[in-house]
């Protein structure tokens, strides 16, 4: 167990290392200069090649892959180049702004549709609730999940007035870690939560349907049911064993999520880390972008790993070697 | 994960409360009496597409309390069709009429409440294929417990307990009752479920084809428990089988299936020996028996043909197409249902059943007649 885990960790640093090294170059092939944005604004010559210098974008690719990877290894991403500020200084508060819809996000949509699922599943086949549910399952995971954010904006923000539409606090507003706790933040983070539930939900819930279709008519399940345990008890045996397939799904999913997130936090103007990646990328601001990447990078990698451990605790005829 | 959490090797030691609770448990279990199970015109349909699938049709048993019936007959015929009634887990679309009186209660049309309550505490079953019948994310002990908690309220100490009793009166060792399904081999998850219809000493006991899946030493095994049980325990039980050798040492009656109707029942040793009708000659055949020595070795013969399309079941006897004694009269009309003594044979042609036996012993009689169809 302890040996199968630090395999699987060190197979995972040598992904996120070459996740790292694709960025970096791939960074260096754009053609833009990241100094244009400033170059504008009547930047001389020396200057420019002073603020080069200062980035680390002077010498050979080669020389500046080297130290970029030895700073990397020190936990040193740099100067954001339009922040004029530690890279994770940027990005930490912004961190905790997307944790705050993905997490409850996330756990909810999983658990919501992983319950509903199993309803769907167990109930009559072809009847009502199985039919509405498949269709309305299917047609919100056909939706795009900006159109969702436009559509959860236009009825309850725009129309309705019930909740805000933009960012996450009134002006004015308290700041720091206290802003976490007015109910004018969670005011504004109904929406976009809403969003991010919405849009997890339903691959969880039909993944789960299936699984307890599947199980609903295994020879197990009759026993089960010749026990005379009641109806509930016997749905619960079904939706074990469908938990296991879901799992192995899930937390690669959870990863391609978050990135998913990044269109939900643009639409409701969500001061995340998802919206500052697409941003930094535009502006050229490498060390920014460089670290939201290697962030979600790390994110997938680990999801990987917790999936195949749980696995494990979930289904007793998983052998770890 | 097996590696860091090995299965227990012993028994988790009992407190004195749960013993007690035990023994009170014990005692209310061992007090049931044996059930009697009286069957009396149970017909079973399935609407599909192409129109109602007649599955079984117009069945009458009885089994006395304490006693135990083979149902027998080839695989297709209804057998489990009955048992899945009996136990109310027929599929949805499923019509069953008739009565099945278990100590005078019907338990057909009994609802879900109903069915609950008499599942494991007066009816309970060992299923066909063990080899998927356990969930396989749980403990045995933990599916032996659950049982015995849907219906008694004790604690899960004391359920595990009653459940390391049962082990041992199939001949497992508690400490695998921690012991996940896929980690037994065959024989054992038979025995496992076994202990499972044992729980709660339930008066009737349905056993559906429980050796089929094991290979023939394992099976002698198996059926060799569940007599030495049924002897010392007392249970009625039904036990459903293509097997007739097993039949004839462990059932007093019997009942034979062909096509979804009965075609003979009665005492075993009756209807062994002097079968009246002739798919239970034919079945006697299929079976490989011992030479005698001196005697001339029985060869095997096997039944031409296949069993008839329920959906469209043939106008006659249902039999008729295989049968090598068939008349124009089995070929147009139903049989009626002859009683000779303790035994019953629906079958135009009892009368003649002597003449029949003489003729099915020799192997020409079945041969011609795949000629002759």
């Amino acid at each position: 167990m302890r040996a199968y885990i630090l395999r699987r960790l060190a197979q995972s640093v040598l992904v996120v290392w070459a996740v790292t090294s694709i960025m970096f170059f791939m960074f260096r092939v754009m053609p833009a200069d990241p100094t244009a944005m400033l170059l504008e604004r009547g930047l001389t010559e020396e200057a420019r090649q002073a603020l080069l210098q200062e980035w680390g974008l002077t010498g050979t690719l080669w020389d500046q892959y080297v130290a970029y990877l030895g700073n990397i290894l020190t936990g040193d991403f740099g100067s954001s180049f339009l922040y004029r500020k530690p890279v994770w200084e940027v990005l930490t508060p912004l961190i905790i702004n997307t944790l705050w819809i993905a997490v409850p996000g996330l756990l909810l949509g999983a658990a919501l549709g992983a319950v509903i699922g199993t309803a769907v599943g167990w109930a009559e086949r072809g009847g009502k609730l199985e039919r509405s549910g498949i269709f309305l399952a299917t047609v919100i995971r056909g939706v795009p999940n900006f159109v969702i954010g436009i559509a959860l904006l236009t009825i309850f923000s725009s129309t309705l007035s019930w909740f805000p539409g933009f960012g996450m606090g009134d002006p004015g507003a308290t700041t720091g870690f206290a802003r976490y706790m007015t109910l004018d933040f969670l005011h504004h983070l109904a929406l976009p939560l809403i969003a991010v539930i919405i849009y997890f939900m339903p691959e969880n819930l039909l993944l789960m349907r299936s699984g307890v279709v599947e199980n609903r008519t295994e020879d197990y399940i009759e026993l089960i049911r010749a026990k005379g345990v009641p109806q509930r008890r016997v749905a619960w045996h079904a939706a074990r064993n469908s938990m296991l397939p879901l799992i192995t799904w899930l937390f690669p999913a959870l990863a391609e999520t978050i990135a998913g997130i990044v269109v939900i936090e643009i639409v409701f103007s969500w001061p995340g880390v998802g919206r500052e990646l697409v941003l930094a990328v535009t502006r050229q601001d490498y060390p920014v972008a460089q670290a939201a990447f290697f962030l979600l990078a790390v994110m997938i990698v680990l999801a990987n790993l917790a999936a195949d451990l749980v696995y494990g605790k979930l289904d007793p005829r998983v052998v770890y070697k | 994960m097996a590696a860091s959490t090995p299965p227990r090797a012993g028994t988790r030691p009992a407190s004195a409360a749960t013993l007690a609770q035990l023994a009170e448990l014990n005692q209310r279990l061992a007090w049931k009496p044996a059930a009697r199970l009286q069957v009396e015109g149970l017909s079973i349909g399935y609407s599909t597409l192409r129109g109602r699938f007649h599955a079984v049709e117009d069945i009458s048993f009885e089994v006395p309390a304490g006693t135990n019936l083979g149902l027998v007959g080839e695989s297709g015929c209804g057998k489990s069709t009955v048992i899945k009634a009996l136990m109310g887990l027929q599929p949805a679309n499923t019509s069953v009429s008739g009565r099945a009186l278990l100590d005078g209660q019907d338990i057909l049309g009994l609802d879900d409440r109903g069915l609950r309550d008499i599942r494991w505490n007066s009816i309970s079953l060992i299923t066909q294929s063990a080899m998927n019948s356990l969930d396989p994310v749980y403990t045995i002990g933990d599916q032996i417990a659950e049982a015995i908690r849907a219906h008694e309220r004790v604690s899960r100490a004391t359920a595990w307990a009653r459940a390391e009793e049962m082990f041992a009166l199939v001949g497992l060792p508690a400490g695998r009752l921690y012991e996940f399904p896929h980690m037994f081999s065959g024989g054992m998850r038979q025995r496992a479920v076994i202990a499972m219809a044992l729980a709660l000493n339930a008066g009737m006991l349905l056993a559906d084809e429980p050796t089929t899946a094991l290979d023939p030493i394992m099976q002698s095994q198996i059926m060799t428990r569940i007599r030495g049980i049924h002897a010392h325990m007392r249970r009625s039980m039904i036990l459903v089988t293509h097997d007739i050798a097993v039949v004839a040492e462990t059932c007093e009656n019997t009942v034979v299936m062909y096509a979804g109707k009965m075609a003979e029942s009665g005492p075993t040793a009756d209807v062994l020996e002097r079968p009246l009708h002739p798919y239970t000659m034919g079945l006697q055949n299929a079976f490989p028996r011992l030479p005698v020595p001196g005697a001339p070795r029985q060869p095997l013969i096997s039944i031409p043909g296949v069993v008839p399309n329920l959906l469209l079941p043939p106008p006659g006897c249902r039999f008729a197409s295989r049968c090598p004694f068939a008349t124009d009269l089995c070929r147009t009309t139903a049989p009626p249902v002859v009683r000779h003594g303790a035994q019953v044979a629906t079958c135009h042609h009892t009368d003649r059943s002597e003449e029949f036996r003489a003729a099915a012993a020799r192997p020409e009689t079945w041969r011609n007649m795949r000629g002759a169809a």
